[in-house]
This record gives C-alpha cells, structure tokens and sequence, in this order.
C-alpha cells in the first residue's frame, strides 16, 4: 500500500514542483526542476523497482462520472518503462542545466521550459501506469503538448515553429486514432477499462482493432510511414530534449504497440509477419536517410527511426513465437524489444547530448562545416565515439547485447516448421546484418567528419570543452552501458521476467528453461571483457615497444602533393555519395542551382546545392497534403481581410442561429 | 587452442606463398615465403612518423584492428576441438568483433584529414556493409541445417552426403574465398599493387601509418588471410582425427594460398563502379546455399 502513497505523493510534488520553479529566482530554476524531477523519479522508481522483483501494483481510484474508476496498474512491462523514463529523465535534465545556460537571457521563456520538463517527465510516467481509456488519452495529450512545449523553446525561428505544428498534427492524427480505437472497445464492451481491450480481442478479429492502435501508437514510436515528424522535431528541439524524446517519448510509443499486443488474443501469426517485415524496412529506411544527411541532429533523428525498426523486430518474432507456441522465441524477441529499448534509450540519449555540446559550442548543425574538433573538445569526442561504437551494436557495449539476442531470436525462429517463417525470417536475419553494416558506414562519417582531419570552416567562436556538469551525465550513461554490455544476463533477466508476467499463454513457461541461454549471454559479456582487456594488452605492450623507437610529428603524407588544403579533405557528403548513388531509389538527390544562359555575358557568381528527400514525405505524405491544400485553398475567398465581409458572415451567424431555434432545428 | 596455433602459425607464410605464386606466374623467382614476416619484423623495430592532423584515434586504432582480428580468431574451431571462444551464436560475435577493428580502422583513416585517405574508408565501409549479408545468410543457412548456431557445432555436424551437399560445400567455399578477398581488399575487388591511390582501398587508408602500426596492420591482414582459410578448411574436416586434420589443414591453407597467388595474376580489378554490384552478387550465392538447405531438410516440397 505504501507505493500507492509514493505515487500520489509523486503527483504532489509535480505540482508543488511548477510553483517552485515560477517563484524561485531565474539562476536557480533549472537545479529545482532537477530537485523535483529527482523526487518525481525517486517516488515512482520505488513502485516500479517492487512490480519488477515482486507482483504487481493495482489500485482503483474512484473518478467522476465519465471516467467511472481509474485503474492505475504497474506490472514488470510498465515498471521497465517507468525506469528508463526516469533515468533518461534524470540524465535530461542535469545536461540540460548546463545547455540551457546559452539562453540564460530569455527568462520566462526558461521558466516556461523547465516547468513543462517537469510536466512531460510525469506525464510520460502516467501514460506507463494509467489504465483507463479516456484518463489515458488525457494523459496521453497532456504528454503531446508539454513535449510540443519543449520542442518550440525557440519558437522565433521559423523553421523550429514550423518543426512544432509538423509534430503537433501528427501526434494529434495519432490520438484520433487511438480515441476511435478506444470507442470501438468501449461500444462492443461498455467500459474503459484496458482490461476491457483483452475482453474484446477474446471474442472479436484482432487484426483490425489492433491495426488501429497499432497505427495511433506507430506514429509516436516512428515506424515507417508514420515516422516523417522525426527528422523535423529533433533537429529544431534543444539538445536535452532530443536526447530525452528520441530516448524515451518515442519508446511510450513502444510501450503502447507493446501493452495491446499483451491484450492480442488470436491472429498473432499475421500481425507478427506484418511488424517484423515492416520493422525490417523501417531499419534500413531509417539507416540509409541517416547515411546521407549532413545535419548530425537528422542524422541522429534517422538512426532512430531504424533502432524503432529493431525494438519492432524484436516484437514481430515474439508475435510470431506467441502463434507457434515457440516459448524461447517468445522470451528472445519481446525481451530483445524491452532491452534494446533500454539500450536504445540510453546511447541515443548519449549521442544527442554530445552532438549537443557540439551544437553549444559551434552554434552548427551542419557536418560538413565542423572537423577537427577531437583536438578542442577531446572529452566530448570520446562520449560521442563511444555512443557511436554502442548504437552499431559492437562490442562491448550494450547494443551488441540486444542485437545478439535478436540475432538468436532469429536462429530459434528459423527452425520454425512454416516455410514461409523460415524465409520472412532468414531475410530478417540478412536485413538486421544490412543495417549494422550500414550503421558502422553512418557513424565512422559522422564521427570522422565532424571530430576528426582539419577543421573545415571558420567558425565565429573558438570551440571549447563543455562544463562538466554537461559531461557527467554523459560517462555516467556510458558506465551503465559498459555494465549492460558486460552483464548482460542480470539485465536480459529482469527483461525476459517482465515478458512472461505480461503475455497471457506462457504461465506454463519456467524460467529455468532459460538458463542455458542466460549462461550463454554472460559468456558474451565475459568475452567482450575479455577483448577490452585483450585491447589494452596490446596497447601497453605496443607503447613499450615503441618507446625506444623514433618518432616524427609530420604533415599528412600528401600523395606526392606538397600543398594540401583544408578544403581538399573528404567531405561526409562525398563519404557516402556511392552509398546515396546505388539507393537513389529511396534516398532521391535533389539539386538546386541556375544554369548559365548563353545571353549571359558577365556571368555572376551563383549557388548549387543539393540535398536529400525522404521518400514517404516526399511521395505519399507530400501528395496527400498537396490536395488538401489545393482543396482547402478554393475556400480562400471567405477569408479576404475586408471587413464588411466579415460583418456578414457575422449576420449569416446569428440568422441561422434564428432560424435554426425557430424551426427546431437545432 | 589448436586452431589459434594454426592459425597463427600460417599467418607467418601464407602471404608468403601468394607472392611467392605471383613471381612464378609472371616469370620470375620471387623472394622466400617468410620474407613478409621479416619485414613485419623490421617495421617493428622501426620508428614512425605521425601526421600533426591525427589524434588518439590514430595512435590506438592499429592496436585495436590487431586485437580484434586475434579475438575473431579465437573463435575458429579446429574440426572436433573447440576454438579458445566458443558459445552459441559465437559468429555473430565474431563478425561483430571484425567490424569493431574495421570502425577504428577507418576511422584512424579520417583522422589524417587526407582526401585520398576518407576515399579509401569510405569504400572499406561500403564493401564491407555490402558483403556482411552473404556471411550471415551462408551461417544463418548452415545453422537451419546442422540445427546449431556456434561454429564448433556447426562444422562437427555439417556432413557430406548427398549431392545438394557437395553443391553447397563448393558455393560456401567461393562465398568464404570472396568474402576473404573483399575483407583483405584483394584481386577482383582491390588490386593492392596498384600504384595510383585514387584507384586503391585498403593500401590508402594506411598511407600516413608507419613503423610499429604498419607492421600491426600488415600482419592483420595476414592473420585474416589465414583466418578465412581456417574457416574454410573447417568445413571439410568433420570428426578426422588430428594427424589426419592438421596435414588437411595446412595443405587447404596452401592451396587457398595458391589459389589467391594465381586469381592476381591472371584477372584484373573490376571497375571500381561495379565492385558494389558485384559484392552484392554474393548474397545471392548464399541465398542459392539456403534454398539448397531447404531442399535438403525437405521443406521446399
């Protein structure tokens, strides 16, 4: 009982925590919102903590009449959820201390910002535990809006305003979706309770109601179509944000794809052929955008959507193993989907605060502007190196744990009796080999051209290293990492734990028929120990051998060339210009520039640029706005600026309203 | 254990043997089969000179390209005896491992900041993310068929019997053998005698490496040699006792040797704008080696 307290407690200092930070003065704001959001995280840490080792926390509060009660439920799946939130959280908000000092003149604006942090963290804890339907989607739109918030903190500039209104429609097609998925269960069922959900899939077809939900969260979580509000919102937010959304709002979306699917009681063979293949094009759609762009933040943004594709892989093979009654295969994929959310979270978090400070310091997004920074800003280059070994899942960090499990996920699929399973997933298998190949292409560019060679513009300020109250946040997510990519099988434990108390239909299912594999896992992390330490032997043994021998400091050998430029260096452009080459039919080159006509006789000085569309906003989402534009714009005449007009319309009002009442009509 | 010493052992010459086939097809005498050897000796007693553009990315990342190599090959299995690392699922590691050096490799490339150095990483990074399918669908195809997923259990059970099977031990052989070439930058993709740079792969990427680092990646490149020619041997051996399977693996290490000596001489590079196509080929080979597998295990009709 006295979790329930620690919850409501939680939801007092929310709301204490809002005044707080409106009173106090303007130097301390971001270190009490850091106050509040550690208590916040504390006092649900404490529920989640005891749903995951112990049973599961349930409570009704009694709502009003259109509510009727709300059930607010931790189980294991919502108690992982509700952890990585409020580490991510956490991690946010010191590094955000920090970032936000460049806007420390804007002062309302601040306040505003931090207190929306506050409501986003609690609102993003509430959507893991709430349990009934309309307080759900409340809470659900609550957490929309203050992320919008957040996103819009430079809402000066147009291009972040414009970013906004992209996400603030998207997620809202997403809540109508979710609203008319939660008003079918409710008219076939007659309540609002989730539990209500699993009722309705017992007696009706799962696939329709499930495509819904799947659809209205999809677009939160960025599966490919619904993803093209990714690479706007995280390039236009601050940094802290994105690292915070990309780290845990689009992995709410997971929890929701992964909450219904826990209500699914047939046709668990279709809907889980249709995400692994979706989740497989996602992937390496998403790692191929990433490739290409030269904006680090879309870059990032794209990575992304293709980790979304992975967790999604993960949550087709559990799917497909729930139909085949495959209980492994169930555990190995929705436990790969859990802990690679986790992983997910915390190098993508990783990697938006270094690319971060960099932006802090460079006041650029733009790759190919940068270079050279290792020698500025040698810390944040080494966080940044080491999020970009994790998010290629190599080893010994804490991707390669995810990615093997996937991996043996796939192994214990394939042996599946169904031809058709043994191809979809064997295609997965090369499909997940595609995109680590890719993912190494993507970040030795943006490492090497951002960090490494001669700095390839002049830039308005000399960069410096970040405060350290920006970078401790960052090694202590790399710590946490090294500790998932050594000991993989104490965290794989509590995931594959959450699994089965979630899925109805593997009761029967005893963990100690997973031990072989957990014995296994720890041999991963014991080898991946054993390769730092091979790596360091090396090291040492190649710095003692070297010490008696000569060295020269020289210029980079020039290939027989003696005057070698800054300019003449690789750009990240040309580094994946073959790559972008060979799939032009999904990354479409778009060039822009003048010709010179032949009239011209003193040719001025002139601009080509050119840049890459993403092929769904560009081809479905492009078209279908086009229309309505079009549509919308043969209405254009009622809004003509005159006033007169508008006084009609104003009379036109008021008679129909006259009218209407007199007939009954209304 | 077996393995690793075998491995290592061949490390020393097989290069040798290449250049070696090389000086007799063309004609000539050649130097002796341990001359690379002894010049990675010499290069490691030599001093180095650093680009002032490079990092710590660069001082580290030969070291760490040497131990990945030595901790792929740690996995090899040795016919019936196990490599020093073997679990299941150890080739996933195994490739993850290659691609941990690989990263560092390349990105030791673009801390030199040299134009034909970033083009050079740029192609490593393309090739190799082209030939990563092949391999996983050739073991993910052997793993349907033998019902294991380590490299030990894998070869112990893969058997020869019916003709579908000496099919797919030929077409897994090429598939090593090319993945082998692309990984080391060989003949039909990388010619690494080549004297222009803006024509090269590997050999550009390590233009600014010298002294103790060069010899580091020198001898990498051998080990990988000897490493594909390990796997490759492993899948003819099965339960052979070790006097029987060591003489196999040495002569299969030769031949192999011999095979790539004889590939350089007679073809030429492909043109650098089809080595993607042409890498990518690959994966339908081992796309035919699974549908074989489906044919042995029945399920195809």
């Amino acid at each position: 009982m006295i979790d329930i307290q620690f919850l409501i407690l939680s939801l007092f200092a929310t709301i204490v925590g809002w005044f707080a930070i409106f009173f106090v003065p303007d130097k301390i704001k971001g270190n009490i919102t850091f106050g509040f959001v550690m208590i916040t995280a504390i006092l649900t840490s404490i529920p989640a903590m005891h749903a995951l080792v112990a049973e599961e926390i349930e409570v009704a509060f009694s709502g009003i009449s259109l509510t009727g009660n709300i059930p607010v439920r931790i189980d294991s799946l919502s108690a992982w959820f509700i952890l990585i939130i409020n580490f991510t959280s956490i991690t946010g908000v010191i590094y955000g201390i920090g970032y936000m000092k460049q806007y420390s003149n804007q002062k309302s604006n601040l306040t505003i910002h931090w207190i929306q942090y506050l409501l986003f963290h609690s609102s993003m804890l509430w959507v893991c535990m709430v349990q009934n339907s309309i307080v759900f989607l409340i809470v659900w739109e609550l957490m929309s809006l203050s992320s919008l918030m957040l996103v819009i903190f430079d809402h000066q500039n147009n291009k972040t305003l414009k970013a906004g209104l992209n996400y603030l429609v998207q997620m809202h097609i997403g809540v109508a979706l979710l609203s008319v998925a939660f008003i079918w269960v409710y008219s076939s069922t007659g309540s609002l309770d989730f539990n209500a959900i699993a009722q309705f899939f017992q007696t009706h077809s799962n696939s329709w109601l499930f495509l819904i939900f799947f659809i209205g969260f999809g677009i939160k979580a960025g599966f490919i179509p619904f993803h093209s509000w990714l690479p706007h919102a995280h390039p236009a937010a601050p940094s802290h944000i994105s690292g915070v959304m990309s780290g845990v709002i689009v992995k709410v979306g997971i929890y929701g794809i992964l909450r219904m699917m826990t209500f699914l009681r047939s046709d668990f063979i279709i809907i889980g052929e249709s995400i692994l293949a979706l989740s497989v094009l996602t992937g390496l759609f998403g790692i191929i955008n990433s490739a290409v762009h030269r904006d680090f933040k879309k870059m990032l943004a794209y990575c992304t959507i293709e980790n979304i594709g992975i967790v999604g892989i993960g949550m087709g093979l559990g799917l497909i193993g729930l139909g085949n009654g495959n209980n492994i295969l169930i555990v190995l994929g929705f436990g790969g989907a859990l802990l690679h959310t986790l992983n997910h979270s915390l190098f993508k978090s990783l990697l938006f605060f270094s690319a971060g400070s960099v932006y802090q310091q460079t006041h650029t997004r733009d790759m190919e502007k940068l270079g050279g920074l290792i020698h500025k800003m040698p810390q944040t280059a080494f966080i940044f190196l080491i999020g970009a070994l994790a998010i290629g899942g190599l080893p010994p960090f804490n991707g390669f744990v995810s990615e093997f499990i996937l991996y043996k996920g796939m192994l214990e699929g394939i042996s599946s009796s169904n031809i058709y399973h043994v191809i979809l997933i064997i295609v997965s298998f090369a499909g997940l080999a595609i995109i680590g190949g890719l993912s190494l292409l993507v970040f030795t560019k943006s490492f090497g051209t951002i960090f490494l060679g001669n700095q390839r513009t002049e830039l308005h300020s000399v960069p410096a290293e970040v405060s350290f109250s920006m970078r401790m946040p960052q090694y202590i997510i790399i710590g946490i990492m090294l500790l998932i990519g050594i000991f993989p099988s104490f965290f794989f434990k509590y995931a594959s734990q959450a699994v089965l108390n979630s899925f109805a239909g593997i009761e029967s299912f005893d963990i100690i028929t997973l031990n072989p594999f957990l014995n296994n896992l720890s041999l991963v992390g014991i080898y991946a120990a054993g390769f730092l330490i091979l790596i360091l032997a090396i090291y040492v043994t190649r710095s003692y051998l070297i010490k008696k021998n000569a060295t020269q400091i020289s210029s980079t050998w020039g290939c027989g060339y003696v005057a070698p430029k800054v300019s003449m260096q690789y750009t990240g452009k040309s580094y994946s210009k073959s790559l972008g080459k060979i799939l032009g039919f999904v990354v479409s080159e778009k060039k822009k520039y003048e010709e010179i006509e032949t009239i011209e006789i003193f040719p001025q000085g002139r601009k080509h640029s050119s840049y890459y569309v993403d092929f769904f906003e560009n081809k479905m989402i492009g078209k279908i706005t086009n229309r309505l534009q079009y549509f919308m714009n043969l209405f254009q005449f009622v809004q003509n600026g005159s006033l007169q007009m508008y006084i009609i319309y104003g009379l036109f009002f008021i008679a129909i309203v006259f009218l209407g009442t007199l007939f009954n009509i209304i | 254990m077996i393995s690793f010493g075998l491995i290592i052992l061949v490390s020393f010459f097989f290069t040798g043997i290449v250049i070696r086939t090389k000086s007799i097809a063309s004609g000539r005498k050649g130097p002796g089969i341990f001359q690379p050897i002894k010049d990675i000796i010499r290069l490691f007693k030599k001093g180095a000179v650093y680009s002032e553009t490079t990092s710590f990315i660069f001082q580290i990342a030969p070291g760490i390209y040497f131990a990945s190599v030595v901790m792929a090959i740690m996995v090899i299995p040795f016919g019936q005896y196990k490599g020093i690392i073997s679990f299941e699922g150890d080739f996933v590691f195994f490739a993850y491992v290659l691609a941990l050096g690989k990263f560092f490799n390349i990105i030791s490339a673009l801390d030199t900041g040299s134009s034909f150095e970033g083009m050079g990483a740029s192609r490593e990074a393309l090739y190799s993310m082209l030939a990563e399918p092949a391999f996983f669908l050739l073991m993910g195809s052997l793993a349907l068929l033998t019902g294991h997923t380590s490299f030990h259990e894998i070869f112990m059970t893969f058997h020869f019997g019916s003709y579908i099977s000496y099919a797919l031990g030929v077409m897994a052989t090429f598939v090593l053998v090319m993945i082998c070439m692309i990984e080391n930058s060989r003949m039909p993709v990388d010619d690494p005698k080549t004297h222009l740079e803006l024509t090269m792969i590997h050999e550009v990427m390590i233009l600014d490496n010298s002294g103790f680092d060069l010899g580091l990646i020198l001898h990498a490149t051998n080990l990988k040699f000897a490493m594909y020619g390990a796997l490759i041997a492993n899948l003819y051996f099965g339960v052979l006792p070790l006097y029987y399977s060591i003489p196999i693996f040495l002569v299969i290490q030769s031949l192999f040797a011999v095979a790539v000596g004889l590939l350089e001489s007679f073809s030429a590079r492909y043109r650098m704008s089809h080595n993607a196509q042409f890498i990518f080929t690959l994966s339908s080979v081992s796309l035919l080696i699974f549908f074989g597998v489906l044919m042995i295990l029945g399920k195809l009709v």
